[in-house]
């Protein structure tokens, strides 16, 4: 492994960039992915930074069920994103469309039809100690050694 | 000035120093009251589908046939985590964080009924839910064709060219009546109120 390569993964295992992306739901997803900004979980002590710009992010949690006018737009931001990248969908409502999932409702999960999904993080809503065990354990595996691992 | 002074004295303080540096917020950790996905407790289900009939989110839970009895299986991406099927299940099959003590402590508990509802508008008084009731057809045998009945104990007979339901309180929310209305003009809802118990003692 070159020194460059080793560097790389010390930098990036500090600083996963964050961007939230709502596509439809609650919002109480919403106010647990803020919770772990807040002093009592602080996510900024592991080295995570939300921008909510896709054009910095690394890492993309996507927060609802996909309602249609979403669709194409959820598309884009994800193409925004620059290489390496992560999406993780937080709560059920992307992963099931959770009490969405009914006859006459405007949604169209899960949301790995539209984006491919690294993570799963269950809950409706899911504890912001889930949110950032989910990402701090699914960063690494993408980021580390990423160029390496290029075909 | 003095102030100056006094705010470089702070920060070049050991203490402080290592405090800035190396501060962590408390560790990840889940309370132990806090309300998971419901667990199995080890006690023998009995399939009455409470928890099944009281829980709120599509497809969360499902009581399945093992190979010896019958087990509730909760599916994460779709539990809500409220709780419900905990304190609705009346043999606590299910225990999630301090349900099942609180419930206890406080004898709460869930009763329900099922309330029948015949929309006049729709119905066209055929009495095919009258017939086709299985309880009616064990309390009066010889209810047939019309739906009329000399019985007063039936659930529900047609009476003067309408149907009237006279004893609510012994369907046993079966849904035959739903499935054999040609015109969806009977309803069965199955009601749920939280009682406590003794309370109505006192």
């Amino acid at each position: 492994m070159s020194i460059l390569q080793k560097i790389k993964n010390t930098v990036r295992s500090r600083s996963i960039h964050v961007s939230y992306v709502d596509v439809g739901s609650c919002n109480g997803c919403d106010i647990e992915v803020l919770a772990c900004l807040a002093p009592r979980y602080d996510i900024e002590q592991y080295g995570i930074y939300v921008h909510n710009n896709p054009r910095e992010a690394d890492v993309l949690l996507v927060i609802g069920s996909v309602t249609p006018q979403w669709v194409d737009k959820l598309r884009e931001i994800w193409d925004k994103i620059p290489e390496p990248k992560v999406a993780v969908a937080i709560g059920n409502c992307p992963i099931s469309g959770c009490v969405y999932a009914r006859r006459g409702t405007l949604t169209s999960p899960p949301v790995e039809k539209y984006i491919p999904i690294a993570a799963q993080v269950p809950g409706c809503p899911p504890r912001p100690t889930e949110i950032l065990n989910a990402i701090l354990s699914v960063a690494p595996l993408i980021f580390k050694d990423y160029e390496e691992k290029q075909p | 000035m003095r102030s100056i002074v006094y705010y470089v004295r702070e920060f070049l303080r050991p203490e402080w120093i290592r405090k800035f540096f190396f501060a962590k917020t408390a560790p990840l950790e889940t309370p132990s009251y806090f309300k998971g996905y419901p667990a199995l407790t080890g006690n023998e289900c009995t399939a009455c589908l409470s928890c099944m009939m009281i829980c709120p989110a599509p497809n969360a839970i499902a009581v399945l046939r093992t190979r010896d009895g019958w087990e509730p299986e909760i599916y994460p991406g779709h539990c809500i985590r409220c709780g419900l099927c905990v304190e609705a299940c009346p043999e606590g099959v299910l225990s999630s964080g301090r349900i099942l003590d609180v419930t206890r402590r406080d004898g709460t508990a869930f009763w329900s009924w099922y309330h029948l509802q015949v929309d006049d508008n729709l119905c066209m008084r055929c009495g095919n839910c009258c017939v086709s009731c299985p309880v009616n057809r064990e309390i009066d045998p010889q209810l047939a064709g019309s739906g009329t009945s000399a019985s007063d104990e039936v659930i529900m007979r047609v009476e003067g060219g309408r149907v009237r339901i006279l004893h609510e309180e012994k369907c046993t929310g079966c849904k035959t009546c739903e499935t054999q209305c040609p015109n969806r003009a009977i309803r069965v809802a199955r009601m749920v109120e939280g009682v406590q118990i003794g309370e109505a003692e006192t």
